[in-house]
């Protein structure tokens, strides 16, 4: 009698264990540095798992996304130049085609409150539609995307392991995708080191923030170097690209000519730089700043007068943006093009 | 032998009862799609009262908070936004609620997605970014997709797409419908007659609404005018 409840107890412990490592996740989580705002994104909504993050790095670095299989995420948003694309002044996708912008940086997105330049978007989770049915950039839709997935035993197998289910949607698409984005996190630059008093700025980095503390950090608020808002900077417009910015959401007239406020990270590896890519190195930048200003009606009013910045001060400037600079990030394998492929 | 005969009988006997009893119990909603009158065909032209003419293509919305009002002023709701699709059937038909012997006063909902669930990210089942109803390069759902051509669009291929949608004020463009009914009913027939919509647009002039704005709002309220109780 004994050893039957034995038998019964121990055979259902054994399923137990069973049925729990089929829906067996490994939770992970983001790094969030001492006195840095609470993220924006609810993990609660998309709990990371590792298995999730491999899922959404796969799909990152797959053409699988566009109607040609040609073109990825990866395509525009290179890990080494802070996840975007250099020495295009607008970024161009399927057969060649060419966008009306610069493609953004993707840098702790957890604490982004918009997406897209005009900030069209309002959520992580949805921000990858717009480049996949652009028809510049991947030319494709989500039902047809899940569709490829779907039809893949390699991506069935991933879900499942992501998941838990064999079915594809477009909802776990996307959420797969947020996964590998929210992850990743530029904490480790030598301005953050210098802020955690593990290292210090040189002489001319320090003049350098002292000036950025002076004339930028009203937008390019600390730690994130963004006030997650919109500004008009003072560029006059493209006459071929006439893009109105931010007014093309809101219809407002207010919002004229007003763009993203991007984050300064890694600031030295993503040029071009502004919406339409117009300048090439950060001289022309602080250049801008300092004596190019264009004025019109939606001028942010922290640039009504120009910065004058000597030469000196414009080289020390320059120095501090380059602290800015997370090699720990551009080099992260984790973040890589998963050579693996079967992890 | 006869014992398991008796079993199934017994077990047959049981579930159709149940069954039975389920499906008369159940209030539905039909949803009849109609042109003056007539059941909508994508094959046939119509001619609208601006004298154009018309062949629809494809024909999408959202019903949302789906709300039964019985005399004894109680009230179901059902939360749920459910994708009605002309092209699937299917979609036309819902199971709302259980029966309920009282009269229905009035039937309320809503012909879109509100703001809560347009800021929400990546939804599942019939909100799914997948089902072609949420646009992407501005985040939020579509709520009436009516896409079709006539000879008066000098457009390619003479078409005319309506993408109907916005929850950001002052262009939230979902609407909310009240219509009476006052019977005892189990099945609702929600008629939509898509020659009100037409009679009021100019499609020589309007035949490209895809971004939210004050003519998606024109066309939102327009198309609020086309449901009707049979």
């Amino acid at each position: 009698m004994r050893k039957i409840v034995l038998i019964v107890v121990f055979g259902f412990l054994t399923f137990g264990l069973i049925s729990f490592s089929k829906s067996y996740f490994t939770p992970i989580y983001i790094e969030i540095p001492e006195n840095w705002p609470k993220p924006i994104y609810d993990f609660k909504k998309n709990p990371l798992t590792e298995e999730g993050f491999q899922l959404g790095r796969q799909l990152f670095y797959d053409p699988i996304l566009s109607k040609d299989n040609t073109i990825s995420c990866a395509s525009c948003h290179l890990q080494a130049t802070g996840f975007t694309h250099v020495d295009h002044e607008l970024s161009h996708g399927i057969e060649g085609k060419i966008g009306t912008r610069n493609s953004l940086t993707l840098q702790n997105l957890a604490w982004n409150k918009h997406f897209m330049w005009d900030g069209g978007v309002n959520h992580l989770d949805v921000q990858a539609l717009a480049p996949i049915t652009s028809e510049v950039e991947m030319n494709e839709t989500l039902e047809n995307v899940v569709r490829k997935l779907q039809n893949s035993e390699k991506y069935v197998g991933q879900f499942e392991k992501a998941f838990g289910t064999k079915k594809i949607t477009g909802q776990l698409t996307l959420k797969a995708i947020s996964q590998f984005l929210v992850s990743l996190t530029t904490t480790n630059s030598k301005y953050d080191k210098v802020k955690r008093n593990e290292e210090k700025f040189t002489e001319m980095e320090q003049k350098g923030y002292a000036l950025f503390q002076k004339h930028c950090i009203s937008c390019h608020t600390e730690p994130l170097l963004t006030n997650n808002e919109f500004r008009n900077n003072g560029l006059l417009m493209d006459v071929d690209l006439k893009d109105l910015g931010r007014m093309k959401i809101t219809q407002n007239s207010k919002d004229s000519l007003l763009f993203k406020v991007p984050t300064l990270r890694n600031i030295e590896f993503t040029y071009p730089y502004m919406h339409d890519g117009r300048f090439k190195t950060l001289t022309e930048v602080i250049k801008h700043y300092n004596s190019g200003i264009h004025k019109s009606k939606t001028l942010s009013k922290e640039l009504q007068k120009p910065m004058n910045l000597s030469d000196n001060e414009r080289t020390e400037l320059v120095a501090f943006l380059k602290t800015l600079t997370d090699k720990t990030f551009l080099f992260n394998t984790r973040y890589a093009y998963p050579k693996e492929n079967n992890f | 032998m006869k014992k398991s005969f008796y079993l199934v009988y017994f077990l047959l006997a049981t579930s159709f009862t149940l069954f039975g009893q389920i499906e008369s119990d159940s209030l539905s909603l039909k949803i009849n799609t109609k042109w003056n009158g007539k059941n909508l065909n994508f094959n046939s032209s119509y001619i609208s009262k601006q004298k154009d003419t018309i062949k629809i293509t494809q024909l999408k919305f959202y019903i949302s908070d789906f709300q039964v009002k019985y005399d004894d002023n109680t009230i179901f709701l059902d939360k749920n936004s459910h994708l009605i699709d002309f092209e699937k059937t299917n979609t036309s038909f819902l199971n709302i609620t259980k029966h309920y012997k009282n009269k229905i006063k009035s039937i309320n909902f809503c012909i879109g997605i509100d703001s809560l669930a347009s800021v929400s990210g990546a939804l599942s089942g019939d909100l799914d970014p997948s089902n072609g109803m949420y646009w992407a390069w501005q985040s939020g759902y579509i709520n009436l997709k009516i896409e079709g051509n006539s000879s008066s669009c000098k457009t390619r291929k003479n078409s005319f797409n309506f993408h109907i949608g916005g929850y950001l004020k002052p262009y939230n463009a979902m609407q909310k419908i009240e219509i009476p009914v006052n019977k005892i009913q189990n099945q609702i027939n929600l008629t939509l007659d898509l020659e009100q919509f037409f009679s009021e647009i100019n499609l020589k002039e309007i035949n490209s609404v895809m971004i939210p704005g004050n003519k998606a709002m024109e066309l939102a309220n327009l198309s609020s005018k086309m449901f009707y109780i049979e």
